[in-house]
């Protein structure tokens, strides 16, 4: 999965521009830990991160730890590059998680380390850590193993 | 809810530019083309014009935004200009999102006596290059959290749509392949459509050059050079015009959003689709028995299915073995996208299935003529926030 970083003409896939919502979001990958929002006004989490909770208004979010861990919502392989940091890794599964913390807590991601045949939507997964570059970790899912 | 709009404004004339891919022509001169052939559909002159409506923006995704104006983009602060009209026109609506949410104010202002002539049109040309390529080293906003993940292309947000929908109602692609290819007969009768005289097999479907998984490239409508303009006016003055009227019985428009890790799941789309299903019945004060031909927005194919089950013209579920079952085709319960809808005709943004529409319920649809057509509905979008439905009524 790890992809060149220095040394290498080979382009990266596009890298996200943490901003004043993101910035911890991005920061605990780093760590290797997933965090999500979430409202302290009524309790729901809230991915994509955002200034106020879609479903009270409230403006007090924080981040918390989450599992790690979901079901696979459904998915898609990608079979041309959609940019040039992606021309050794398609095909591509893209993947929408629904974590365990909530109904319809969905997450873009990839689907990695899993065979074609083994993919079915509803299946369980969980996440690892991707460190795409010294200052870039992408959280991942594959298939659970039942080890977080 | 009085809905005194209903039935007040209609559409008199439809232009379309011509239609191609890398046309040796600027986006200005296209527009200014769709525009003259809708007054000259309706026989009135630039003179009577004093209202124009778009929505103009270039969809790119990831790349650059193009917004030369002639050439990206031709806003209604400059359209007026180019057809010589700046002085008279009155009224102007530039929205974001979809050019309906412009037919929807056109038919507002009309009724309400701000304009009498209103020009919606949409004008879209296909860019250089690639047109969804993700140009950019890092990712803003929204896209921090897709486009790392290649997931920046548009057809793989219908895709993560289409696989669920197939899934959880035990279909395959070979189940797609009939709508397809009867859409596709559609497209050969209308001369409008880019791919008249490209007809097509379920094994040409079946074969087809894979974007995202389950989305093939035939799932996806074509982009194209070109413009279509609708011209709006109250339904008493377009009886006194060449067409007969297409009455704008009733309308309604989407707020609904789900949950912003995807940009789009197949249970919100359905849901959305329901809400404007549910206030486009009670605006139009008709329900889905009473319509007897559907403009479904196809910008990607699955949302022919979601909105033909939003609607509840079908039972939940039901929609792709409706059509296989040739249900949708012109001589079924229920004919779909009769001019081949944008698959057929190219990306115009839903300008296609109200120029339709309007063609059904006014006998003007030629070969693919829905035999005594009364009460069309058209859609467009996907069912979430920005898209619409309205219903079209022949004159009595």
């Amino acid at each position: 999965m790890s992809e060149p970083t220095t040394g290498t003409a080979a382009p990266l896939r596009p890298r996200p521009a943490p901003d004043q919502f993101s910035r911890e979001y991005w920061s605990a990958a780093r760590d290797h830990r997933l965090r999500i929002q979430r409202c302290r006004a009524c309790h729901l989490f809230n991915h994509a991160p955002s200034l106020t909770c879609p479903s009270c208004g409230s403006e007090d979010l924080a981040y918390e730890d989450v599992s790690g861990t979901g079901t696979l919502y459904s998915y898609t392989v990608i079979m041309e590059p959609p940019a040039p940091g992606f021309a050794h890794l398609v095909p591509l599964v893209v993947a929408v998680v629904e974590l365990t913390e909530q109904p319809r807590l969905f997450l873009t991601t990839n689907l990695v380390d899993a065979e074609a045949e083994e993919i079915r939507i509803g299946m369980p997964v969980e996440v690892v850590f991707d460190d795409i570059a010294p200052d870039c970790t992408l959280p991942q899912f594959r298939p659970a193993k039942g080890t977080l | 809810m009085s809905y005194e709009f209903r039935d007040k404004v209609a559409v008199a004339g439809i232009g379309y530019s011509e239609i191609g891919r890398r046309l040796p022509r600027t986006l200005a001169s296209l527009t200014v083309e769709a525009c003259d052939n809708a007054l000259a559909d309706a026989g009135v002159g630039r003179d009577v014009v004093d209202g124009v409506g778009s929505y103009p923006d270039m969809p790119r995704y990831g790349g650059m935004q193009g917004t030369g104006e002639g050439i990206d983009v031709v806003t209604p602060h400059h359209l007026p200009h180019l057809l010589g009209i700046q002085n008279q026109v009155r009224w102007i609506s530039s929205t974001h999102g979809m050019v309906t949410q412009s037919f929807i104010d056109a038919v507002l202002a009309i009724h309400s006596g701000a304009c009498e002539y209103a020009l919606v049109y949409r004008a879209l040309h296909v860019p250089e290059g690639s047109y969804i390529n993700f140009e950019g080293e890092y990712a803003t906003g929204a896209a921090q959290f897709t486009a790392p993940y290649g997931f920046s292309v548009p057809p793989a947000w219908a895709a993560i749509v289409l696989r669920r929908y197939l899934d959880l109602n035990g279909l395959t692609r070979e189940d797609l392949a009939p709508y397809i290819v009867q859409n596709r007969a559609n497209a050969q009768l209308n001369p409008n459509a880019y791919w008249r005289g490209k007809t097509l097999t379920a094994d040409d479907y079946l074969n087809a050059r894979m974007i995202a998984d389950p989305m093939t490239v035939l799932d996806c409508d074509i982009p194209i050079d070109g413009a279509c303009a609708l011209l709006l006016t109250s339904t008493e003055r377009a009886r006194d015009l060449k067409q007969k009227p297409a009455l704008v019985t009733g309308f309604a428009a989407s707020l609904h959003e789900g949950p912003t890790g995807v940009m789009q799941n197949l249970e919100d789309i359905l849901e959305g689709s329901r809400q404007v299903a549910d206030e486009l019945w009670r605006s139009a004060r008709v329900g889905p028995g009473d319509i007897d031909n559907a403009q479904l927005y196809d910008g990607f194919s699955p949302f022919v299915y979601t909105w033909l089950e939003g609607l509840g013209l079908v039972e939940p579920g039901e929609a792709v073995r409706f059509a296989k079952d040739g249900r949708t085709s012109l001589t079924g319960s229920m004919p779909t996208n009769t001019g081949g809808g944008a698959l057929g005709e190219g990306r115009l943004h839903g300008m296609t299935h109200l120029a339709e529409a309007v063609q059904q319920v006014t006998d003007r649809a030629g070969e693919r003529q829905v035999e005594g057509a009364s009460r069309a509905v058209a859609t467009i979008s996907n069912g979430l926030s920005k898209a619409t439905g309205f219903v079209f009524t022949r004159d009595a």
